[in-house]
């Protein structure tokens, strides 16, 4: 998980890990490029306005790295859909309080639906 | 001293100003878009779009995958949905409607690196044809009242992938902007029983001042009363209102006239950020007398702030004439030859 609150990413670890998943986070895209190098993660989500590098430039790169692994962009903001990088991604989720939207596009993705 | 214009169709006024005139060189160009990588429109990365609604390919090719020359496909996330009801209501005094509307990308070609301007004419015409047929296709569908198509290409012009692409909105409601020109030219014609459009042209060749080149079905000018430097719009000559009634031979000089405007801007401004859009008539209009299809080439080089938000105007540096000049001095004769022994710049 790649993300620069790290308010959500403590809420996120907690709801996944809970649920049987292993997380990995990052707090900014180039840390979390490293680690999806080093990593290998089945799945990644990743926020799109974040300092230095952002979301869809770091899904550009982890694509043309391993373009057979989910990523799931999850943004606070609809707007960013207007940018046609985005479309490198799996899904695109909007943020919120409720987890059960990206938990299900989660499960989908890694086909345990 | 500055000059205020008027757009004779719009009733709209611009400013120019004479004071701040620039020369094609003084004017800032940032193209970079997007940021290399992963491209999700290139051939190969098919399935990281939604499923075509139109693609020219060698017939042996599957669908959705490579081998096309166009491919057109709707928005991955898009702007209006396809399906539902319209569902209008008042609030109040207030209007409102679901968000419905067809919301597509046309993929213009499958080399990432080529732009639009570089391409030959005839891929351009494969691009041309294929908004026809997708305008064609979406006018079945009695929710939708106009299709818009336009292209931002470089980073300033809003562009946000480098590979060449355009987009196509159908929408269930007419913009402002195409309300505007359509009882603009529903007046003068009114007034003159002529299309305001066609009066343009005439009065433009006859004058030469603003004739950027031209073919034997098309002209390109810069327009009397210019937003930017270096506006330019593409008309046919022969009277019409609906792009799709575009035949082939119009295809062809349609792709041969914008290869040479876009040449042309290119060569005033290398590189230069720029959108265009078209400007047709209603979906099932039927043909209208007094109004005529075009396209308009809007470079980003001037940027929109509080006064032209406020007021409508907008503040051109250059004038319409000179820009012609650049233009029509930056390569060789044109192909109908617009005369470009009315002055000299420097």
């Amino acid at each position: 998980m790649v993300d620069d609150e790290e308010s959500i990413q403590m809420v996120y670890r907690e709801e996944f890990e809970d649920d049987g998943y292993e997380v990995i986070s990052a707090l900014n895209g180039e840390s979390g490029l490293e680690k999806f190098k080093q990593e290998k993660p089945d799945l990644v989500i990743l926020d799109i306005q974040m300092p230095g590098m952002n979301g869809v430039e770091v899904l550009r790169q982890m694509k043309m790295i391993d373009a057979a692994v989910p990523v799931i962009l999850s943004s606070a903001y609809q707007e960013f859909k207007r940018d046609l990088g985005t479309w490198a991604s799996d899904e695109y989720v909007v943020k919120s309080g409720n987890l059960e939207e990206l938990k299900k596009t989660v499960r989908r993705l890694l086909k345990e639906d | 001293m500055p000059e205020l214009r008027k757009d004779p169709v719009l009733g709209r006024w611009i400013i120019i100003s004479k004071e701040r005139r620039k020369r094609p060189t003084d004017f800032p160009v940032e193209i970079s878009t997007g940021s290399g990588g992963f491209c999700p429109l290139c051939p190969g990365n098919e399935s990281f779009t939604p499923s075509e609604v139109l693609a020219y390919r060698d017939g042996h090719q599957p669908r959705n995958g490579p081998g096309w020359e166009v491919r057109v496909v709707p928005n991955k996330f898009p702007a209006l949905v396809i399906e539902g009801d319209l569902s209008k209501e008042g609030v109040g005094l207030y209007d409102r409607m679901n968000g419905i509307g067809a919301h597509e990308v046309v993929i213009e070609g499958p080399d990432h690196e080529v732009t639009f301007a570089d391409f030959s004419s005839a891929k351009k015409v494969l691009v041309f044809k294929a908004y026809k047929e997708r305008i064609i296709d979406l006018e079945k569908d009695s929710r939708f009242k106009y299709v818009m198509v336009f292209k931002n290409h470089g980073k300033a012009a809003g562009a946000s992938l480098e590979h060449s692409h355009s987009q196509l909105i159908a929408l269930p409601i007419l913009p402002r902007m195409i309300v505007s020109e359509l009882d603009g030219a529903r007046s003068h014609f009114k007034y003159k029983e002529r299309c305001i459009f066609c009066d343009i042209i005439r009065q433009e060749i006859r004058q030469d001042e603003r004739v950027v080149c031209q073919n034997d079905r098309f002209i390109t000018i810069t327009p009397f009363a210019p937003r930017t430097p270096f506006e330019m719009w593409v008309l046919p000559k022969r009277h019409a209102s609906a792009y799709y009634s575009l035949d082939d031979a119009d295809l062809h000089g349609l792709a041969e006239i914008f290869s040479e405007s876009l040449q042309r801007l290119n060569r005033c401004i290398p590189n230069v950020p720029y959108n265009f859009v078209l400007h047709t008539d209603p979906l099932r209009s039927g043909g209208l007398e007094y109004y005529h299809w075009h396209f308009e080439i809007v470079p980003k080089l001037t940027s929109i702030a509080g006064f032209e938000w406020g007021s409508g105007f907008y503040i051109n540096p250059l004038p319409p004439e000179e820009a012609a000049l650049y233009l029509r001095e930056s390569f060789g004769p044109t192909s109908e030859g617009a005369q470009s022994e009315k002055g000299t710049l420097g």
